[in-house]
């Protein structure tokens, strides 16, 4: 079984581990950017000017962004999930 | 060479019955009556708290036929103190070692000790037995007060223990110290520094016993790490995170009558068999080391990085003397890159069972669980020495649904010979590494939703007016 | 977020300008709300960033021991826990003397974590839950300000109350006690009762009321809501300002207020049975009278009864009170416990209840303090109380008497500076918007306000120059010059930030530090951690017996249960002064009498803490009088006071000090061979002098245990079978027998009895002998 060792290579993170911080603060800066425009809109919008597709396509940006930039956060922290 | 079905079977059944056989037979074995020790040069070292017996024992073949295997065999007084056996060649080659027994001597512990060419009719080999003992050092007296000195007790054979016939055998013990109680004197023997040889003696039969006793000072620490529960969590994005849990006791002469701590601080000998600090060794690549118990982080310990290691200077929060204990919780993380093989989805990971805690250490138990990342299957465990396998279980932690797979094995009576690497294989899909990410954004959707939801409901039963 | 203050609907022609400046001006409020509570919780993490995450102090031991329990067995073996290893013999009904709130609180926070798969520990949950909780205050602050004045004020009283020490001290990171979660419950509590009062709806009342069932849960504290929110409506009612809206609100309040309060185990009856919870009662009976003689007022409204009216008003008032004290009297009521009464009468505890009086936090507030922990706040608030008299409605009633009850009880107990914060943060945030309101306003173009700190805030300027110009039109001294109003804004930002610089190193140096850890820096500013208390309760939890019984002053007792895991005698609880007494006495006697106390008790293991060798004034020797004092208050007659202070009146413990001194448990345990110290030997740096009396030895316990710096020394408590065995010299072991050589010979066997009583058949006998 030791054989297929040699025909092993090492594993290295898929990311660097040296960019975490960039990510982290790359990918929530516009995850909040996207959060606040959502939010902004929920208040100003009244019940007859509300557009549904713009609101699910601003959430599922926002999410998406910020779901990523907590993983970074979290791996940049130290907590490697 | 495509088998059909009903051969396969066929095979499969002879080579197990084979294999059963062989197992079988392979467990009991008899004296043979050919082989002489000719000479056994045996070095007892018992300066510190376990019995290192190193035996260079060199083997002649008296018969006809060629021997490929010799016994060894442990007194039946010491055999439930036996640590860890280990055979070497003249080219310090490891020897396969297993354990067997023979007819007629329930009561002794025998290994066969396979050789690597077949010994011809009338040749030598040298091959050197390396055998550890723990607890066989009895302080003598059993209780102490702060500042005496610790004796000990240790009662051996003075003659090698071997089923064969040993022409010349000598033996020295090495004491480090000058202050020797008592010794048994068996002549020919002679007292030099630290050490007491005892020989050459001639012609000694097989399974001769004769009661070595030697009391004697005994500083070191006679620290024994009672459990020791080592977890490592693997992480595909690069880390590998170690934790132990130690709980340590000291088991030398108990401490009788008060603790000073006038007399601990004002004289630098006082408390000499007491334990103030000691060294634990680290992979080299270790970082984020953290040192703490259940009350929080203890502040006295010093790190230095060396080539090779990282040297831990750890000092308990109190000093430790007799029967007193103490637990802490070590841990650090390795980079992945270290340890972890991959080829295509397979993995590999090979790690220390156990690794370094201090010096000539003795660990009653050891459990090592290994969490590997969400999603693997096909786990395989490959150990070099025996351990209880206990039941897989399940681990939850961050961003985890099903959990992920715990594998451990407990595993008694340790030393630092056992500090070798296990091996263990599994299959992981690397797009499951995606499910993390997704997760939290599926979680931050829900959210939104919540809010686009929340926003178009009425919950008004009529209009209410403000008066101020 | 919903703002009642907001009155812009129907402006349509310019209806995109107004709704884009809405909605930029909520993303302002909820970005300058989001800092606050940043800031908040950054402030309050000195400890955890130069020591570690742990819990500090002495009382939130015990909350983090009852709620890992809570975690551990479930919450209702917690609501039934019987604890036996505090108060031994005695043990405690946790669940019947505690306010669960706080446990609850982290309890339910560690399973909605750990039902998601987050796995912090709870005693992570506990140490961070406090700077959490204080920007929810923030939050709840500010909702308050703006229902009394603004949306403005409302931000800068959030900003405020986020880092102002006087609320800090009692929420840092670590300190894990009532009042972290407490003053978010109050502010809220009274927010609601705002919005209830001001709407006259029942759901905001029944939100009133659940948000005052969180605060019992909470805080002993809770007994100034259930007397501020009757005090205002009594106000009111003598203002003349009754209202349906008033009546409903207070009614269902009261109702399912008092209902919600008697299901939390510790408050049971006392709502319907104590002296301070009556106050609610009798102005909820006024309020039913006046609600109708009203009612019967209006069916006849030509005015003639008005008189009728007020007359039957107070004798309406005058019978509650009569009934009130009627009940006190026939002892149906309890009277005001002593707790209480002693912020009327501030001398009463001193002499009563010396375990009152001996808390540094039950002294009173000296003046520096007042600054020291609200800074430019304490001057403005006067400011902002006045304008609100001055403008006076219903809300702005009850922060009035709010203030004022506020800062009589502030001025008693350095304690409740705590209940004195929240209204001065909400009316320094008034003064503040009123002020920063006067130097802005502008007639039609909105000027560019100056770039302030991230704890600055804006504020709602188109809404607010449309509401003040229409209110201000018939004034004719409005305009301001530039240069008084450059002048006054440049004042008033350098004071702001001098507030916040000063915030932050109150709360980075007076109140930071653990208590647990203690920190010296060395000439080269590097830092010596002294971590004696962690090293001896460690060494306790290891190398003594499961079951064994530590003695030690009250002080320490949640400590060892909590971080040594053993049973004690005495805890912070002190809920039998017997008992504290007892141990008092006990290390107030000298060692034989101590020792008959230790065995009664059943003691094992006794610890003390001495900080003579590095200089720590915490320590035993210096609380000891105190311990005097409460021994003396249950055991008169065997310890006097004056007995252990010098013919003049001093207290030392040197040569010159008194005999029972010198001679009491208390210092030969702090001194048991303690020569180290520097020079001379032996030299007590805490009080500046050498002991009176060294190198004397102890025959009933031993030393068991001291840590490096000498803080903790435990001893172990002898046993009676140690002792019972007098050393007897060989010669004294032989009884000697008297020399008398028998009668018997060989022949003469027989012996004989002395006074043997003739007995001859027949004959009575006349003497028996």
């Amino acid at each position: 079984m030791s054989l297929e060792i040699e025909s092993m290579i090492r594993y290295t993170s898929p990311i660097n581990p040296a960019v975490f911080p960039h990510l982290t603060f790359l990918l929530l800066g516009i995850g909040i950017f996207f959060t606040a425009w959502f939010f902004v809109y929920e208040v100003t919008s009244t019940k007859a000017s509300r557009d549904m597709f713009k609101e699910l396509l601003l959430s599922l940006v926002a999410a998406l962004f910020s779901g990523f930039g907590i993983l970074f956060l979290l791996l940049w922290v130290g907590i490697y999930v | 060479m495509r088998l059909p079905a009903m051969a396969k079977l066929q095979f499969t059944l002879f080579f197990v019955l084979f294999l059963t056989i062989q197992t079988l037979s392979a467990s009991v074995d008899t004296i043979s009556s050919d082989i002489k020790l000719k000479n056994v040069d045996r070095t007892v070292d018992i300066s510190t708290q376990l019995v290192k017996v190193v035996s260079k024992i060199v083997l002649e073949n008296s018969g006809k036929s060629s021997v490929k295997h010799f016994l060894f065999a442990v007194e039946e007084a010491a055999k439930n103190n036996l640590a860890f056996i280990g055979a070497k060649d003249s080219n310090s080659k490891d020897l396969r070692l297993a354990e067997t027994t023979v007819k007629g001597y329930d009561y002794v512990k025998f290994w066969r000790v396979e050789l690597k060419e077949p010994l011809n009719a009338g040749a030598t080999v040298n091959v050197v037995v390396e055998t550890v003992f723990t607890k066989a050092l009895q302080p003598y007296p059993t209780a102490i007060t702060q500042q005496e000195d610790q004796f000990v007790k240790y009662v051996g054979n003075l003659y090698t223990y071997s089923p064969y016939y040993t022409s010349t055998q000598k033996t020295s013990v090495i004491l480090n110290t000058k202050t020797v109680e008592s010794f048994t004197k068996v002549k020919p023997f002679s007292q030099v520094d630290g050490t007491i040889i005892y020989g050459p003696y001639a012609n000694v039969g097989p399974f001769t016993e004769k009661e070595l006793s030697i009391h004697y000072k005994n500083n070191s620490p006679f620290l024994t790490v009672t459990r020791v529960e080592r977890l490592i969590e693997v992480s595909h994005w690069g880390n590998i995170a170690i934790e132990e849990v130690i709980e340590i006791e000291h088991t030398g002469a108990k401490l009788k009558g008060p603790f000073s701590r006038y007399d601990y601080q004002q004289d630098h000998h006082s408390g000499p068999a007491s334990v103030r600090a000691y060294k634990t060794l680290l992979p080299a690549s270790a970082s984020d080391v953290y040192y703490r118990d259940t009350n929080g982080n203890i502040s006295t310990s010093n790190m230095k990085v060396k080539k090779d290691s990282v040297e831990l200077d750890l000092r308990p929060r109190y000093p430790l003397f007799g029967g007193w204990r103490t637990h802490y919780t070590l841990g650090y993380n390795v980079p992945s890159y270290e340890y972890l093989y991959h080829s295509g989805n397979e993995y590999l990971l090979k790690m220390r069972s156990i690794d370094h805690i201090f010096d000539d250490m003795q660990v009653d138990e050891l459990v090592t669980k290994i969490i590997l990342p969400e999603g693997s299957t096909g786990i395989k465990l490959n150990i070099p020495y025996s351990v209880t396998r206990l039941p897989d279980s399940l681990h939850f932690t961050y961003l985890d649904t099903k959990g992920r797979p715990v594998i451990s094995f407990i595993k008694k009576n340790i030393v630092e010979n056992h500090i070798q690497d296990f091996q263990i294989r599994y299959t992981f899909p690397r797009l499951l590494m995606l499910q993390e990410p997704l997760l939290v954004v599926g979680f931050l959707y829900t959210l939104f939703l919540c809010v686009i939801i929340y926003v178009r409901l009425d919950f008004s039963i009529h209009k209410s007016e403000h008066k101020d | 977020m919903p703002s009642t203050t907001e009155t812009l609907p129907s402006n349509g022609r310019s209806k995109g300008l107004f709704q884009n400046t809405a909605g930029l001006s909520t993303l302002i409020t909820v970005t300058v709300l989001t800092l606050a509570w940043l800031a908040g919780f950054a402030s309050r993490l000195f400890a955890v960033i130069r020591f570690e995450s742990i819990i500090h102090e002495f009382d939130p031991w015990f909350n983090y021991r009852s709620t890992a329990y809570m975690v551990q067995h479930g919450f209702y073996n917690f609501l039934n826990w019987f604890d036996e290893r505090a108060w031994y013999p005695l043990g405690r009904i946790v669940g019947g003397t505690v306010y669960p709130g706080l446990m609850i609180t982290s309890g339910t926070i560690h399973w909605i974590l750990h039902a998601l798969n987050i796995p912090i520990h709870i005693r992570d949950i506990c140490v961070f839950l406090a700077p959490v909780f204080s920007g929810l205050t923030a939050i709840a602050t500010y909702l308050l300000t703006s229902e009394l004045w603004s949306r403005g004020a409302g931000l800068f009283a959030a900003c405020f109350i986020a880092i102002v020490p006087g609320y800090s001290s009692r929420s840092v990171a670590g300190s894990y006690d009532n009042e972290g979660i407490a003053i978010f419950a109050l502010q809220f509590t009274y927010y609601l009762w705002l919005k209830s009062v001001k709407s006259g709806s029942v759901f905001w009342s029944i939100c009133t009321a659940l948000s005052y069932f969180y605060m019992v849960s909470a805080w002993g504290g809770y007994v100034f809501i259930i007397n501020l929110i009757p005090l205002h409506v009594f106000v009111l009612l003598i203002m003349g300002r009754f209202s349906q809206r008033l009546f409903v609100s207070y009614s269902v309040f009261y109702i399912i207020g008092l209902l919600l309060s008697m299901q939390i185990p510790f408050v049971g009856f006392q709502p319907i049975r104590t002296s301070e919870h009556m106050a609610a009662s009798g102005v909820f009976a006024l309020l039913m009278a006046i609600g109708a003689l009203k009612y019967l007022h209006s069916l006849n409204p030509k005015g003639q009864w008005k008189q009728l009216l007020i007359l039957g008003g107070m004798l309406a008032a005058g019978l509650v009170f009569l009934a009130v004290v009627l009940l006190t009297y026939m002892g149906v009521i309890a009277p005001w416990s002593g707790r209480f009464y002693s912020l009327w009468d501030t001398a009463y505890a001193k002499i009563h209840i010396p375990i009152i009086a001996s808390v540094s936090e039950h002294q009173p507030t000296t003046w520096s303090s007042f600054f020291f922990d609200l800074h430019v706040l304490v001057c403005t608030f006067p400011v902002g109380l006045w304008y609100c008299i001055k403008n006076v409605n219903d809300e702005r009633v009850f922060v009035a008497l709010y203030a004022l009850s506020a800062v009589y009880f502030a001025g008693v107990m350095v304690r409740l500076m705590l209940t004195l914060t929240p209204v001065v943060c909400v009316l320094a945030g008034i003064a503040f918007s009123i002020l920063l309101d006067l130097a802005l306003r502008e007639d039609e173009v909105p000027e560019q306000s100056p770039d302030s700190e991230e704890s600055k805030s804006l504020y709602d300027k188109a809404g607010k120059v449309k509401k003040r110009t229409l209110e201000a039109a018939p004034n004719a001294d409005t305009g301001l010059g530039m240069n008084v109003r450059s002048g006054t804004l440049i004042a008033f930002m350098i004071l702001l930030m001098l507030f916040s610089v000063h915030c932050t190193w109150a709360t980075s140096n007076a109140y930071s530090s653990p208590s647990i850890v203690l920190a010296s820096y060395g000439n080269d500013g590097s830092r010596k951690i002294l971590d004696d208390f962690r090293e001896a309760y460690g060494w306790l939890s290891q190398n003594t017996a499961e079951d064994a019984r530590i003695m030690s002053w009250w002080d320490y007792g949640y400590q060892i249960a909590g971080m040594g895991n053993r049973t004690t005698l005495v805890d912070n609880n002190t809920w039998n002064n017997s008992h504290i007494a007892l141990v008092g006495k006990a290390m107030a006697s000298n060692e034989s009498a101590a020792y008959s106390i230790m065995t009664m008790l059943d003691v094992d293991y006794v610890l003390v803490i001495f900080g003579g060798a590095i200089g720590y004034s915490g320590d035993d020797i210096n609380k000891f009088i105190w311990m005097v004092r409460i021994a003396e208050g249950e055991h008169p007659k065997d310890i006097h006071e004056v007995d252990y202070f010098t013919e003049r009146g001093e207290y030392r413990i040197d040569s010159e000090g008194s005999k029972t001194m010198l001679n009491c448990l208390m210092y030969k345990l702090s001194y048991y061979r303690y020569d180290s110290g520097g020079s001379p030997p032996g030299y007590d740096r805490t009080r500046s002098a050498l002991p009176g009396n060294r190198g004397f030895k102890l025959t009933y316990l031993e030393e068991a245990y001291t840590t490096e710096h000498w803080l903790v020394r435990i001893y172990r408590v002898k046993k009676p079978s140690e002792f019972n065995r007098p050393r007897l010299s060989l010669a004294k072991r032989k009884i000697s027998t008297s020399n008398t050589i028998s009668k018997k010979t060989s022949r003469r066997r027989k012996g004989a009895l002395k006074n043997k009583p003739t007995v001859v058949k027949g004959k009575k006998v006349g003497k028996l002998e």
